[in-house]
């Protein structure tokens, strides 16, 4: 069958069309979806609508201090506390963070969680992390928790690999902490280690099975939530693919056929291939209403979706800030390498260069309209105006952003590339005299700034870069 | 005193490093007397100094020749009142 060609006229328009409706500069470019989804499952198509989103009650969770903290020396009960109160405020009083987890196994696990529920934050709600078994369960108990995670591993690798029982034990083992949980009037939430490696026909659904019939005879509050773990980042998103791999296929059979709803539906992926940010995503947008996360992908080997990347992602979704304070995600990164986790400088929102360019023609988009080379309203959303690194590829153009955006001069008042010539040839003869093969340092910049154009230096000096 | 001619040629040999007498109406700053970015940037400047007025940015850096360069500086200094 041969396609038709067809024609595509150009649009000969007078006036940009900066397509805003998406690129709202203010927030986040906007998810716009203009169709339902399908997916052939079982032989059958299947429709998933994800322009239900905006509607949908979908959030974020938090395990920052369980995952994240597998992954690092512990963090101090300060710490903790310090980070916990930030969670909240980035949170905002919707509660888009909506739960953190914590351990419970040692004396600083129970008293950071203490000191946590003292500050008085409704988000996000602490909540535990057992392994399933009943000796484990008392600590939940005497923590006073709501909610607990538990371990619920359901891959053979794990239940004939490492707990050395066939399945009939593990479902067995599983359900009767469970029922313990239930019991005790707390809430369980079982995390199904190694979903994306595991028989889904032959265990995962059974299982789930069991777990609904408990459900029946609880109310509502406890009934038991199911946290799908891609523990070895092995689900994948597209369309087509086989499971027990595809993410769409495994919600729409815990979603759909054995009833869970999605909001006792949770996603915790691991990056092990790249995937984890668009996977949990995608957990959305296939049912999911939670997706687990720890602040800036913190977590075992490869780490976790990372939360600052899904609160991004939320906000694009649904159109609106929804109470996000997400100046907070940039305090957050000062306070984490404050404490000495390493965050890489092109790392997305928070790195110190992920909003800094090297080259002058994109320094020279930015300053007719920084919009040409910013992803979003930077400043605004995250404390973080557009930059330039200064270096020999950064011109006339770059230096005078530099100048400006360390004079804080905006509109009219901003110097223009003729003015910073001196500064200009500096940086050029770095290069071309001296060979030099390093970015100039601020430092350097504002001690040239200083000495070339000393009268915009007399009009506009502030405090010292390495005092601020 | 010099014309604007003489002036405009002296700047542009003075920052070029380009023997004045050689430099033709005619001649492309960049093409022609070898004026890289940085050096475009610096010439408008040394204008401005020269001839004590201030140049629109673009509109200054679009100017190609020596010869356009003296009519759109002859043309500024008789908006902003400056005796050339």
């Amino acid at each position: 069958m041969t396609q038709e060609i067809k024609p595509h006229p150009l649009a000969a328009v007078a006036e940009p069309n900066l397509l805003d409706q998406t690129f709202e500069y203010s927030l986040p470019p906007r998810i716009r979806f203009e169709s339902p989804v399908v997916e052939i499952i079982d032989g059958q198509p299947v429709e998933f609508d994800p322009r239900t989103i905006p509607q949908r009650d979908i959030v974020i969770t938090d395990t920052t201090f369980r995952d994240g903290q597998q992954a690092r020396p512990p963090y101090t009960i300060d710490q903790m506390v310090h980070i916990y109160d930030l969670l909240s405020r980035l949170s905002g009083p919707n509660g888009v963070i909506r739960q953190t987890e914590f351990f419970l196994y040692t004396k600083n696990d129970r008293a950071t969680l203490d000191r946590c529920r003292e500050l008085g934050h409704r988000f996000p709600e602490c909540t535990g992390w057992i392994r399933a078994v009943k000796g484990d369960f008392r600590l939940v108990k005497e923590a006073g928790l709501s909610e607990t995670g538990m371990l619920t591993s359901c891959s053979d690798y794990h239940i004939f690999l490492k707990l050395k029982f066939d399945r009939k034990q593990a479902l067995d083992s599983y359900c009767s902490v469970v029922d313990a949980a239930l019991e005790a009037g707390v809430r369980p939430r079982c995390h199904l280690e190694d979903i994306t490696r595991a028989d889904i026909d032959g265990f995962v659904l059974p299982f789930i099975d069991r777990l609904m019939e408990m459900s029946r005879q609880v109310p509502e509050h406890l009934t038991v939530k199911i946290r799908l773990c891609d523990t070895m980042g092995f689900g994948l998103s597209y369309p087509g693919v086989e499971l027990p791999r595809s993410i769409p296929k495994l919600i729409y059979k815990i979603n759909r056929e054995c009833g869970v709803p999605s909001d006792r539906l949770e996603w915790h992926g691991h990056n092990d291939f790249h995937k984890v940010h668009v996977n949990g995503a995608t957990a959305w947008l296939y049912g999911c209403n939670a997706l687990n996360s720890t602040l800036f992908g913190f977590g075992e080997r490869t780490g976790n979706p990372p939360l600052e990347g899904a609160v991004m992602e939320y906000i694009a979704l649904k159109g609106d800030m929804c109470g996000l304070d997400t100046t907070a995600i940039t305090v957050l990164a000062d306070y984490m390498r404050s404490i000495g986790m390493p965050i890489p400088d092109h790392y997305p929102f928070v790195g110190r260069a992920f909003n800094t360019t090297r080259a002058g023609i994109h320094a020279g988009g930015l300053r007719q309209d920084e919009r040409i080379y910013n992803i979003f309203d930077t400043a605004k959303v995250l404390g973080r105006p557009p930059r330039v690194a200064i270096t020999d590829k950064s011109g006339a153009d770059g230096v005078a952003v530099w100048v400006n955006e360390y004079f804080c001069l905006s509109g009219a008042d901003r110097i223009n590339k003729i003015k910073v010539h001196p500064v200009a040839r500096w940086v050029l003869d770095q290069y071309e005299i001296h060979g030099r093969l390093t970015t100039i340092s601020d430092e350097e910049m504002e001690a040239k700034v200083k000495e070339l154009l000393p009268d915009y230096w007399d009009k506009y000096k502030k405090p010292s870069i390495t005092n601020t | 005193m010099a014309t604007i001619e003489e002036r405009v040629k002296a700047v542009t040999a003075r920052v070029l490093k380009v023997d004045a007498d050689k430099i033709k109406l005619e001649d492309s700053f960049a093409a022609d007397l070898g004026a890289e970015s940085v050096q475009s940037i610096e010439l408008v400047a040394m204008f401005e100094e020269e001839f004590g007025i201030e140049m629109e940015e673009e509109a200054a850096l679009s100017v190609e020749t020596v010869g356009s360069a003296i009519e759109f500086i002859a043309d500024v200094c008789k908006q902003q009142g400056v005796e050339a």
